[in-house]
């Protein structure tokens, strides 16, 4: 048995809305819920009320627009992204990096949304969506503004989402279909683990990558490189963005030298 | 809240606390007590059930949000007293040591029998990454998958039933 709180499930945008204004910031969005009822059992948080955005229409489902780009529902799972024909195609960058979520039994629940909005330094989808240069659209009863993914963050755990706000969706550039990438995550185990430091990169005609994970407060990127940057250059902008601490998982020092290796074994891939 | 879902091929009608999460909902209000608790954090595997095709940690879904779900748990394998091909390959292969893992592992294995007839060692392994054997008897975990899926080579030296 959890904590008490009360819990709503509406079934349109406008309703949501609503529901949020009227919490004042005291309710919590349920999605995947594989984060937030890990923390509610654990007693870390306990939100008055909970609002299970699962049911409303506008939230679900991948769609790809070869001028748009690609659009992630709110309420899209891991597994749908990596079963996705149009992600596998244009975006495989992030059908791996899906794939290196949690277990199976997550990735069937987890959402592609929710992983950003946690905000953990070591969100997996982070690095890759970045890389990609993704943009988050944020709802509300005041109207929807996008905002770049790289500002999305602003701490661990923290985002620019406002109390009365909710993520409806993630747009991928339709210029970085079809993208050179690679990507690597270090971990302990081979199987469902935690990063230690992460590196996605990805690379067009015009333009070159790196997202970083487990390596600074948030996940980070380097500034928009040029498609024809060198190794050391590319080293070197990784190196700037990164600020890694000590910790149970590893040292700054380990985790700066594999950032700075995995950009190496990566670098390759990308021409 | 009122609720209606089907688990193992039976409807069931009842009113669910909200605060409860879907493994408590099966245990003590189903009297489903097959499906166990390990962690109650995701992690363990111990919880797994399978929810409109797909495996799902069940300690980590509100019993409401499971509001019209088709549920599958490991009481839905025996049929009439009888043991399961999956369950009989798990017992054959010396698969159950405590036991505790035992229902998770046969329901995320269940759910890749069902997508994948003839899954490779590999296969099998990514799909009980989720799922904690702390009596660590993986290798016979993965025997068993191989012998249901009728893909077990004879092993010298090891006596079968």
């Amino acid at each position: 048995m959890l904590q008490n709180f009360s819990y709503q499930a509406p079934e349109t945008l406008k309703d949501l809305y609503a529901l949020l204004k009227k919490s004042n910031g005291k309710a919590t969005i349920l999605a995947g819920g594989t984060d937030l009822l890990v923390n509610m059992h654990n007693n870390w948080i306990s939100p008055e009320s909970l609002i299970d955005i699962k049911k409303i229409p506008d939230l679900k489902g991948i769609t790809f627009n070869p001028k748009t780009g690609l659009s992630i529902g709110a309420t899209t799972v891991c597994i749908d992204l990596i079963n996705n024909k149009d992600v596998k195609k244009h975006y495989p960058l992030l059908a791996e990096a899906a794939h290196n979520i949690g277990s199976p039994q997550l990735r069937n629940r987890a959402t592609i949304a929710g992983n950003l909005c946690t905000a953990s330094p070591c969100a997996d989808m982070g690095c890759s969506l970045l890389a990609l240069g993704a943009s988050v659209e944020l709802g509300s009863a005041d109207g929807v503004r996008v905002i770049p993914l790289k500002d999305f963050f602003t701490g661990p755990k923290k985002t620019q989402i406002k109390k009365h706000e909710v993520l409806l969706r993630i747009v991928v550039p339709a210029e970085m279909a079809g993208a050179k990438f690679g990507m690597r995550k270090l971990k302990r185990i081979k199987g469902h683990d935690i990063a230690v430091a992460s590196v996605a990169m990805a690379r067009t005609a015009k333009v070159m990558r790196i997202g970083v994970g487990s390596a600074a407060p948030t996940p980070v990127v380097t500034a928009d490189l040029a498609a024809s940057t060198t190794l050391e250059k590319a080293v070197a902008a990784a190196e700037k963005v990164i600020c890694p601490i000590d910790d149970v998982r590893a040292g700054a020092e380990y985790r700066r030298f594999m950032v700075k290796e995995f950009v190496g074994q990566i670098y390759p891939e990308l021409f | 809240m009122k609720i209606t879902l089907t688990v193992n091929g039976k409807k069931y009608q009842r009113d669910a606390s909200e605060t409860k999460n879907l493994l408590h909902f099966l245990r003590e209000d189903l009297g489903l007590t097959g499906t166990k608790e390990g962690c109650g954090a995701g992690e363990c595997g111990a919880c797994t059930v399978i929810m409109n095709g797909k495996t799902v940690n069940s300690c980590l879904i509100l019993a409401v949000e499971a509001n019209g779900a088709d549920i599958m748990t490991i009481e839905g394998e025996a049929k009439n007293g009888k043991l399961s091909k999956l369950q009989v390959a798990f017992k054959k292969n010396h698969a159950v040591q405590c036991g505790f893992c035992t229902p998770g592992m046969i329901m995320s294995t269940r759910a890749l029998l069902e997508n994948n007839p003839k899954p490779t060692v590999e296969q099998i392994k990514q799909a009980i990454e989720g799922n904690f054997c702390r009596c660590t008897g993986y290798q016979q975990i993965i025997e068993a998958v191989q012998d249901a899926s009728g893909q077990l080579k004879k092993k010298e030296g090891l006596k079968r039933a």
